[in-house]
Formats: C-alpha cells, structure tokens, sequence
C-alpha cells in the first residue's frame, strides 16, 4: 500500500504530459517531430562533410602514390648516375685518378708536414707570461711602441 | 464466431495431429494458442483493456530493444571501428619485391611502374596518321604488330614495359584510343655493376638468377612490409674491384677474370665481380659467356695458391714447422712422374722457403708424407670438396679428383687435379685468416644467418699462415701486391689449362689471394681479396704478373671505404718504402 500513491502520481504526471496538447495535437509528439527533424538534418550535414573529406583523403593518398612512384623513378636514376664505377670512368677521362700515396696524410701529421714557423707565434715561445696574464701581454707591445 | 468457454482447460486443436511429436511442440502450440486466444480470455475474465496494453508494452519492448541494439552497434562501428578502414588496404608502400640494396642503402634493383600500351582501332581516327605518329614517338615500337593491332577490330596490347618517359611521349601525341595500364617491373639502375651478384627477376616478380633468386621469398616479404633488402656489398668496393678488374682484363688480354673482396671475420662478400659483363636490359645480346657469373660457377684450377692450404695442413697436423726441411735439389720422383720446381733453386729448403720460392716439390713431398686421409680430411674441412656456403643458387659443387693416391696427392699439394670456384677459394682463406674459424661466405649483410662457425685449424696455424702471405709479399713471389701501407699478405697462383688432354702453357691461368692487413690480432678487421685471370694473353702469365698488380690497386683504394689505416710493419713503412734498419741476420725472417 505504500507504494501505491507513487505509482499513481507518477501516473498521473505521465497522463497529464500526453494529455498537454495544442489544437488537438499532443506537444509530446510536436517536440519529438522537431528533434528527429534535427537529428536528420544534422546527420545529414555530417555524412556530407565525411565524403568530402573521405574524398580530399583519397584524392591526397593518390598525390602521395604518384609522388611515391616520381621519388622511386628519380631514386633509380640517382643511383644510376652515383654508381662508383661510372663515376670513375668519368674522373678518368678528365685526368682524374687516385690520390698518390705520398700526397695523402691524416690531420694528426700536420704538424710534422709544415712546422708550425716559430716567429710568427711569440706567445707559443713564451708561454709563462701568457699564462698568467694573457691581457697584460697583449697590450704590453702596444704601449711599449 | 464461435462460442467456446474458456474457464476451463481443453486440449488446444492440432494437439492430436502432433501427439506423437515431442513435448516441446505440444508446449509451444499450446502457447500459441493461448497466446490467440488470450485476448478473448481476458475480455471474458472483464480485464479486456488490460491485456491490450500488455501487448502493446511487450511489443514496444522488442522493438526498443532491437532499435538500441542497432543504435549501440552503429555507434561502436562509427567510434570504435578500425580507423581508415576504407583506404588501409594493406601497407601504401607495398610492392611485389622490395628494392635490393647494398650494405649503405645504396640502390640496387628496384621495382618501377612501368606501362603496357593499348590500342583500340574503333577509336582511331586516322590510323595511317597514328601509325606514323607512334613510330616516330616510340621507335622501338614492333611495326608488324602495330599494324596488326590497328587493322584489328578489338582493344588489345601493342608493347609492353613502357618507362615513363616514354608513356608520357605517347601520352602527348593525344591520340584517340591509346590507353595505358600500370605494370610492376624490376629495373637495374646499375646496368653492368654487380650484374651477375644481383641476377634477374621474371615480369611476374619471381627471383629467376643471383640474389633476386637466392633472396627471393625474403625480398618478396621485404617488399609487403614497404622495406628495402639490404645485401652484403659494398657499392664503392664493387665499383673499385670491376674497374680494375676490367682495367687488368684488358691490359692483359685475358678471356675472362673474377674479382672477390670478403670480411674474413664474418664471411660478409663486399664485392663480387665476374668479367666480362653485361647488362640485364640487354641480356640477350650479351656476349658469349658473359651471363656465367665466374666468381661461384667458373671451376678452375687454381694452381700454387693451394699451396696455402698444404702448408697450413701440414703445420696443423704438427708434421712440419716453418724450419721443417725439405729436400728440393732434384725433382720428386713418383711412379714415373717427376714433379719439377717452376722456379728451381736445387737446394733444401725450409718449409717457408718452400711457401716463397713456390716449391712444387717441397709440398709434394709434404703431401705424401701426411696422406690422403689427413689431404681429404684438411681439404674437407676447408670447404674445397663441397660447394662454397653461399646463399647463390649458382654456387657450382667443385670437380674432384677419382684417386687419392700419391700422385693426385702432390697434384692437389699445388693446386692441380681439382677444379674449384674462387668463391670457394676465398672461404678457405678466409678460415686460414681469421684465427681458423670457418665462416660461410654471405650476401647477406651481417653474415650468414645462424652460421656456427668451426674450429678448422688451430689459432697458431692461422697466425703462422698470416706470417707467411705476408712474407711472401714482401720477400717471395706476391711483390707487386704490397699495397702501401696496408700489410698485405698473399698467395700467387699460376696454373696451366688442360687442353686437349695436356696441360698448355699458352692457356694459363694467374691468381693472387690476398689478405689485408696481416697484422693485429686473429680477430681483428681483415679483408681477402681474391683476384683470378683466365688465359691472359700477354707474357709473363703468372699471377705474380697478371693478378697481384689489380689486388694492389684494389687494396690501396678500398682501404679508406673499410676504415684501414695505412701503417708501417717490420717490414715496409706506412708509405711502402723498405725498412732500412731491418736486417735478416739470422735469415730466419723474424
């Protein structure tokens, strides 16, 4: 029993919602018309904004292919032209060969290829002043003059 | 309309018909029927209105229930579904085969879209003026099938493997009835480099020569992942060793000359070449000989650098030691053949003035005394009795000696009576080189897949072996191989060619196998190079003359690519004069 008056008001609040009409036509179903009305607009606004981006996709994707298969073409013809052997026969016939080997050296044998001339270094020769006064010694010769 | 009373249970009609089905149809006609009838049943019980909205409400319940089924899975698919579904068709990149490179990821092959040409005649406007206008755009263009095809009534091919050059030169004569269609093709920028190494692939993407073919299922694999394969090579090495191995050719004149360049210590091949060449494109007008790739499929055989392998079993077995001595003062008698030195000094000779002065009769005489079973034994394990380890399907099982006796036993000692392949070759030096581990050659970059190399000589027998080419550079017969500064080691071989049942010397055969540098320790970086010429056709033939000059230049201008030092040993200093200091006091080489 003491369930029984809940049932019936919310009964009732349900009876009263079908029964607020306007000209005879319930307002329950005048609002459900609208929001379907709505929903296939919108889905309607949706779909056609997906095909033309599923098309703007497809349409890039081929631009992709086609530059793939340009790069691949432009790929080969670098290696073609970069092949080693080529690129000898080439030198050769323009006087070109491999470096002799007493005409190579590594960095390290720089030094010992051309000293480094002594005159032009004053600070190399004495390197304690420099050492501690850097500055001073710069400037000495200057004002000495 | 019937009146019936309902208050009380009666069998529902059709009961009797399906008595003897199974209670489960009883069950559900029975429901049915009361189902039917249970509108009039409620009416009856006065709760008509009732029954009505039961109804309704069950059937509003199946219908909502269906509805947001179709709601929530519309909306899984629309949210949750695979993303793009509609254009991952696979990998974009895919392709039939994956390109082939070298060990940089320098091209190799490449598949390329190419384009077949179709004609349809009914769309022809002038078919003279079209005739003439393609022939001219494309002249390779067949004009007997040209001509057939416009005379034709239906759409059909007039040439395949359009490049894309030449569909776009066809494309702008804008002709009516001229349509392309895509087809994959292999194309080899490359032309005459590596040619025989990389092989061939058929219009249908099969592998059907080289590494095309002996790769083919993982390049094909390489290729569905949108991957390049990578090969074991190295372009620049490649293109140094064809040069000069075609330069060498040439000045020599020789009929044909194979190039191999190897990491000892993993098997790695950085460069394999075969001359002369040709180039896929035109594989039919290659010439005669030309396709055979030399390097695994040309037997040969080698001559003194055998001897290598003679020294090496003997020091391995314990039998000889470098001081071991050897009497070559008069030639070695077997049965009624007498083996004679090439270069005779008449004297005795220690085992490594056997190894420089090239003593046929010094290893003759070392491999008789250890046998045919230790000979086999040795020369099985140094892979000369079974075809090299690499992956080429070309890789050709070498021709072996029927007897073991003691004459085959001093042929072979230097390099007579079996035929092998340089490949061959080159894997057994290898194995001497690198601390006596034998690694099967590989195309593939990293070496073989799950190689488990073995033991085939003792780490000593590989040092000693090193100590030896070495000195055979730079005190024996392998002079002109000594490359500034790079320590290089190596074997001549000079062989004459059996023809017509005696051996010629006007059909020789030069060799030089090369290590670099010798020095270090057994497993540190080192490189074979093996260079072979067949029939030079200048004097003098040996390979100290016609092979040792190309390993020289091929060493001295690979070296920078490997990352090999140029430095000086006991021997010759880092710019390749001699060491004056150095004095052979003891004339014990040390």
């Amino acid at each position: 029993m003491t369930a029984a008056p809940f049932f019936t008001y919310s009964r009732t609040a349900l009876q009263r919602l079908f029964d607020w009409k306007v000209r005879g036509v319930r307002w329950i179903e005048i609002i459900g018309v609208a929001l379907v009305a709505v929903m296939i607009v919108s889905v309607y606004a949706a779909k056609a904004a997906a095909a033309r981006e599923s098309s703007r996709i497809a349409q890039l994707e081929q631009d992709i292919r086609e530059n793939g298969q340009r790069v691949r073409l432009l790929r080969a013809e670098v290696a073609r032209l970069e092949q080693p052997a080529r690129l000898e026969n080439l030198s050769r016939q323009i006087g070109m060969g491999p470096v002799e080997i007493h005409r190579q050296a590594e960095e390290a044998q720089l030094p010992e290829l051309k000293p480094v001339p002594a005159s032009s270094t004053p600070v190399s020769a004495q390197p304690a002043p420099v050492e501690t006064a850097p500055e001073d010694a710069a400037v000495a010769p200057e004002t000495a003059q | 309309m019937s009146v019936q009373d309902h208050r009380y249970h009666r069998p529902a009609p059709g009961v009797d018909l399906q008595g003897r089905l199974s209670p489960f149809w009883r069950g559900l006609s029975e429901l049915v029927w009361r189902l039917e009838h249970g509108f009039e049943r409620a009416r009856a019980d006065a709760r008509p209105e009732e029954d009505t909205r039961v109804r309704i409400f069950l059937i509003l319940i199946v219908f909502s229930c269906v509805f947001a089924g179709l709601a929530l899975g519309a909306s899984y698919k629309a949210l949750f579904g695979a993303a793009g579904g509609r254009w991952a068709g696979g990998n974009p990149n895919a392709l039939v085969r994956g390109d082939l490179t070298d060990r940089n990821g320098e091209l190799l092959a490449i598949n390329i879209v190419h384009y077949g040409l179709y004609l349809d005649p009914a769309e022809v406007w002038n078919r003279d003026l079209a005739y003439r206008q393609l022939r001219r755009a494309l002249p390779r263009i067949p004009a007997t099938r040209l001509r057939k095809v416009l005379d034709g009534e239906r759409r059909l091919i007039v040439l395949n493997g359009l490049t894309p050059q030449e569909k776009a030169a066809v494309h702008d004569l804008a002709l009516g009835g001229v349509t392309f269609e895509p087809e994959d093709r292999r194309a080899y920028p490359l032309g005459t480099s590596a040619v025989h190494l990389i092989g061939d692939a058929d219009t249908g993407g099969q592998g059907i020569s080289g590494a095309e073919l002996a790769f083919d299922s993982e390049i094909r694999a390489a290729g569905q992942r949108g991957e390049a394969f990578p090969l074991s090579i190295d372009l620049r090495v490649q293109g140094v060793l064809e040069n000069e191995l075609a330069a060498a050719a040439i000045q020599h004149q020789a009929k044909g000359a194979v190039g191999i360049v190897t990491d000892v210590q993993t098997g790695e091949v950085l460069g394999m070449a075969s001359w002369p060449n040709f180039t896929q494109a035109d594989r039919g007008a290659a010439p005669d000989g030309a396709t055979l790739n030399r390097a695994v499929s040309g037997h040969y055989e080698m001559g003194s650098v055998f001897k290598t392998f003679t020294v090496a079993a003997g020091l391995d077995t314990g039998r000889a030691d470098m001081s071991t001595l050897f009497d070559a003062s008069e030639a070695f008698q077997i049965g009624d053949r007498k083996i004679k030195d090439f270069h005779a000094q008449n004297r005795v000779m220690t085992l490594e003035e056997v190894y420089l002065h090239s003593s046929n009769i010094g290893t003759s005489q070392l491999a008789v005394q250890m046998g045919p079973d230790t000979m086999r034994d040795y020369f099985r394990r140094l892979g000369l009795l079974d075809a090299a380890g690499i992956e080429l399907k070309e890789s050709a099982r070498p021709v072996l000696p029927r007897r073991w006796d003691n004459s085959t036993l001093a042929s072979l000692s230097f390099g007579y009576g079996i035929m092998i392949t340089p490949a061959q070759m080159v894997q057994a030096m290898g194995a001497l080189t690198n601390g006596g581990r034998m690694m099967p050659l590989s195309l593939r970059r990293g070496g073989a897949r799950g190689a488990q190399p073995q033991q085939i000589v003792t780490e000593e027998t590989s040092r000693a072996v090193l100590e030896l080419m070495r000195a055979n550079v730079v005190r024996g017969s392998g002079g002109f191989a000594d490359a500034p500064g790079l320590r290089v080691g190596g074997k001549t071989g000079s062989a004459n060619k059996l023809v017509n049942g005696r051996y010629d010397p006007s059909h020789a055969l030069g060799s030089f196998a090369a290590v670099f540098p010798v020095d270090g320790p057994l497993t540190a970086k080192r490189y074979a190079i093996f260079v072979l010429m067949d029939e030079p056709g200048t004097y003098p033939k040996t390979g100290a003359y016609v092979a040792a000059p190309a390993v020289r230049n091929i060493a001295d201008r690979i070296a920078g690519f490997l990352g090999v030092e140029r430095r000086a040993d006991r021997w010759r200093t880092a710019t390749g004069e001699k060491v004056a200091e150095y004095q052979d006091v003891q004339g014990d080489g040390l």
